[in-house]
């Protein structure tokens, strides 16, 4: 371990924002994935300047620095491999500016999204990327991930949403990156290059974002279906109908269960159920698209067609689907869900296929997986339920993973849609951009020669996910 | 009494539990103690990872922690919040249990007695955990048990009860806040909000804007504490009205919505006695997580309040 001199850091954030404390560094060296290592030091700076002053001495140094933003990554992304300082950006909360005739505002990046969201209200608009997450997220996070949700179909992921940004570099200076208008010709984008690269490039201590008005009307519908298949080809069918969803779910049988079990909602225990949107100004568009949607899903044999505009309705269904990852741990009491094979993206014609394929790899290794997801924007997600405690599982999955993404590649999908690569993903994310690594590699070296910033994430990380990091759970 | 060594017997049993925990934070969304400090060990997922430390042999036993997780108010949001099944409260509880009688051992944010003791037991009737007894001419607060809840300080007559962590929910803590809201921000009116009825607010940001907000929500633990004083201190640093929420009738388990009633009329009755108008302070009831009964509760009063304007112009 390399020499922290932590009062040079006590003396840029004060005392009471800095903690070398064995407990805390336990907490802040997880996340959301299977993942765990410690930092050095937690440090939590509350102005850019202070960002600034870390980041010139961590680079001096050489010491990795981890940015932190509600620790909700499912691949590890805040996982300190490495050690070093893990900067927690929560303090950094303010929402600095709303600009409603310009379309935008500025905020901090611990903000939180629905923070951010309940500021926007009163003004009639709404930030869109909005993950399922969104009551912990940061906007830090969020684009740190490229984050997106149940609305990105229509609305688009944090990339996005993203205008302009103020990033501290490895070496402490401060760039303004984007604008603050709808278009931007002049130059490299740097600033939607920031968005995904998780925390590798700099670290975000402003964002500029747009937003959308609320629509007036929003009607959500639900059909349920005999057969996965089935739902798959509606999706695409849907999605090939000319209608713009602003939300197309799918939910597996994995999935009905476990929601059912803690939140009671008497979802019909069918393979699939799929669940979809319209909004819109006009009441007559909403219907429209909310028919059409209709019609496709009974064409591929969807039952139980119900739809609605009452709002509570809505809320009831839609908490279900944020609260669907924890509930997957109430699956079963002997499994846990964990964060693995967590998300990807194939094109709306391999849904169907890619949602078998999923639960045929889960039987073939002798685990549990669901399939789920934000159809309509080609995200299917998954979790593998199984035993942690036991070593055979671990092994298991590590194949069910593997198996899975090499499926994804083959069918011309991509490893990650809005989750991130971190360490789980990353020799899938190799295998896949194979013959870009090298330009990545490179574009990293230019922004941070001493390989500070995350180290030990994307390419850089260890190419078998179980060994690169202790896990989180106690294996016998 | 004799020190015993730290084992892990009442937390054992959670260790499935807490292999189910995603980690996905949920639960720390509206944590009283992780709002006022922002540190994640105070929130209810760092309690929980502490533990799992604990449980695995991955964190060796410390105050610290004993400490942190002996922090809660028992407020119970976080065990609505999470969906994997964790009952995070009775973890907790267990976590106490295993330190208590340690060197570990530390009140956190439960009651302690100082020297001032008059030995009343006006708090040892009152507590609503049992909680507290009387022993060899002290009183001794059961670390366990005491959920934090605060009563034993308000009860007693000679201010000899203290919270050390309390988090930001004590007097001094909510006086500075309406002193900086009032003074610097120039706000309106102060709204007194129950960490166990709702919290319209943002849980984790603030705003920066150009024109600071109208008034400040300040969370308590029991509108039953809201004493006189500390509700007439808005009106000494010029607040046009203070509003408090309190818990419906039959929802709070020590009637504390009771007493913040009989404050509030009291209060009503001064004011009108100085000649200012009574709605000036109000009180609403708001069953748990009824945001917008609150929200539109709060929109009334502001909206009252505008156009009976500032205090100095009656
Ligand atoms: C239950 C659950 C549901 C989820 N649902 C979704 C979903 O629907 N869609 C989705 O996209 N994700 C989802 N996620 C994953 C995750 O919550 C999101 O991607 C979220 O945006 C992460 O935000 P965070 O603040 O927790 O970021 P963190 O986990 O703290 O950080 C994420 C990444 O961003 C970097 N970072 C953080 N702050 C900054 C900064 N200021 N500057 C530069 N880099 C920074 C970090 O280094 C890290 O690489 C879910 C997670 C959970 C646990
Ligand atoms: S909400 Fe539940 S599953 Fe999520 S971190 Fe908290 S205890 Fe764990
Ligand atoms: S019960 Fe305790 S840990 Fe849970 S939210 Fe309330 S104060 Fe926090």
């Amino acid at each position: 371990m390399k020499k922290i001199d932590v009062p040079i850091l006590k003396n840029i954030v004060g005392e009471e924002n800095i903690s070398t404390d064995p407990a805390d560094l336990f907490i802040y060296g997880s996340d959301s994935s299977v993942h765990s290592a410690r930092p050095w030091v937690v440090v939590r700076p509350g102005d850019t300047q202070q960002v600034q002053q870390i980041m010139a001495y961590a680079n001096q140094e050489k010491i990795p620095v981890v940015t932190r933003g509600g620790g909700s990554g499912m691949c590890g992304q805040t996982v300190p491999v490495q050690g070093g300082i893990t900067l927690d950006m929560k303090r950094m909360n303010k929402i600095l500016e709303i600009n409603a005739p310009d379309v935008f505002c500025r905020v901090q990046p611990g903000v939180v999204d629905d923070d951010l969201n309940k500021a926007l209200s009163p003004f009639g608009v709404f930030y869109p990327p909005t993950p399922a997450s969104s009551r912990i997220a940061t906007i830090g996070g969020e684009i740190g991930n490229n984050a997106s949700g149940v609305r990105s179909v229509k609305y688009g992921a944090t990339r996005d949403s993203v205008l302009g940004l103020k990033v501290v570099l490895a070496d402490g200076s401060l760039v303004t990156l984007g604008a603050r208008t709808r278009v931007e010709a002049t130059g490299y984008q740097v600033h939607k290059l920031m968005v995904g690269s998780e925390g590798t490039l700099g670290v975000v201590v402003e964002a500029t974002l747009s937003f959308v008005p609320i629509p007036k009307f929003r009607c959500l519908g639900m059909a349920n279906f005999d057969r996965l298949e089935d739902a798959g080809t509606a999706i695409a069918d849907i999605m090939a109908s000319g209608v713009v969803p602003s939300m197309l779910e799918l939910v597996d049988s994995v999935a009905i269960k476990a929601v059912n079990k803690t939140m009671d909602l008497g979802l019909p225990e069918v393979e699939a159920v799929l669940l979809y949107e319209a909004d819109g100004m006009v009441k007559e568009a909403v219907d429209y698209e909310i028919n059409t949607m209709q019609e496709v899903c009974k064409n591929n044999g969807g039952t139980g067609l119900t739809s609605s505009y009452d709002a509570k309705e809505r809320a009831k269904i839609f908490l279900g689907r944020k609260k669907l990852f924890p509930a997957l741990s109430k699956f079963s009491d002997a499994l846990s869900s964990t964060s693995l094979a967590d998300d990807m993206a194939v094109p709306y014609s391999k849904m169907a296929e890619t949602a078998k394929m999923i639960h045929e790899i889960a039987a073939r290794n002798n685990i549990i997986m669901t399939a789920y997801g934000h159809c309509g924007s080609g995200c299917m997600h998954t979790k593998i339920l199984m035993a942690p405690n036991r070593q055979d599982q671990w092994e298991s999955a590590k194949r069910a993973v593997a198996e899975i993404y090499e499926y994804v590649r083959s069918v011309k999908g991509t490893t990650s849609a809005e989750h991130g690569i971190g360490i789980s993903k990353a020799s899938a994310f190799k295998a896949e951009k194979n013959d870009s690594l090298k330009l990545m590699i490179n574009m990293k070296k230019a922004f941070d020669p001493n390989n500070i910033l995350n180290p030990g994430k994307l390419m850089d990380a260890h190419e078998d996910w179980v060994t690169a990091t202790d896990l989180r759970y106690t294996v016998a | 009494m004799e020190i015993r060594p730290f084992e892990t017997k009442h937390l054992d049993k959670w260790k499935s539990t807490l292999d189910s925990c995603i980690r996905c934070g949920y639960c720390y969304e509206h944590c009283p103690v992780f709002k006022d400090t922002r540190w994640e060990s105070n929130s209810p997922r760092g309690k929980m990872i502490m533990i799992y430390g604990l449980l695995s042999g991955k964190l060796d036993p410390s105050t610290y922690i004993a400490d942190k997780i002996s922090s809660c108010f028992y407020c119970g949001r976080c065990n609505a919040a999470c969906s994997s099944g964790v009952t995070l409260t009775d973890i907790i509880t267990d976590a106490k249990r295993d330190f208590q009688g340690t060197e570990f051992e530390t009140p956190g944010s439960t009651s302690v007695t100082n020297t001032d003791c008059a030995a009343c037991l006006a708090c040892v009737r009152i507590c609503p955990h049992e909680a507290r007894e009387f022993i060899n001419g002290k009183i001794v607060t059961d670390t366990v048990k005491c959920q934090s809840c605060g009563i034993c300080v308000d009860v007693c007559p000679n201010k000899a009860v203290a919270t050390n962590l309390s988090y930001g929910t004590d007097r001094s803590s909510l006086n500075r806040e309406i002193r900086t809201f009032l003074e610097k921000d120039n706000g309106k009116a102060i709204i007194f909000g129950c960490n166990w009825s709702y919290y319209p607010d943002f849980q984790s940001s603030v705003m920066d804007p150009e024109t600071p907000p109208e008034y400040k929500i300040l969370i308590n633990m029991c509108g039953g504490r809201l004493e006189k004083p500390l509700l007439l201190e808005p009106f000494l640093q010029n607040a046009w009205g203070v509003l408090v929420a309190c818990c419906p009738d039959g929802d709070c388990e020590h009637d504390g919505n009771v007493k913040a009633k009989t404050h509030v009329a009291a209060l009503r009755e001064f004011l009108k006695e100085m000649d200012m108008d009574e709605n000036r302070i109000q009180l609403v009831q708001i069953a748990h997580g009824d945001k917008a009964g609150f929200q539109s509760a709060i929109d009334k009063f502001m909206e009252n309040l505008n156009t009976l304007g500032p205090l100095n112009r009656q």
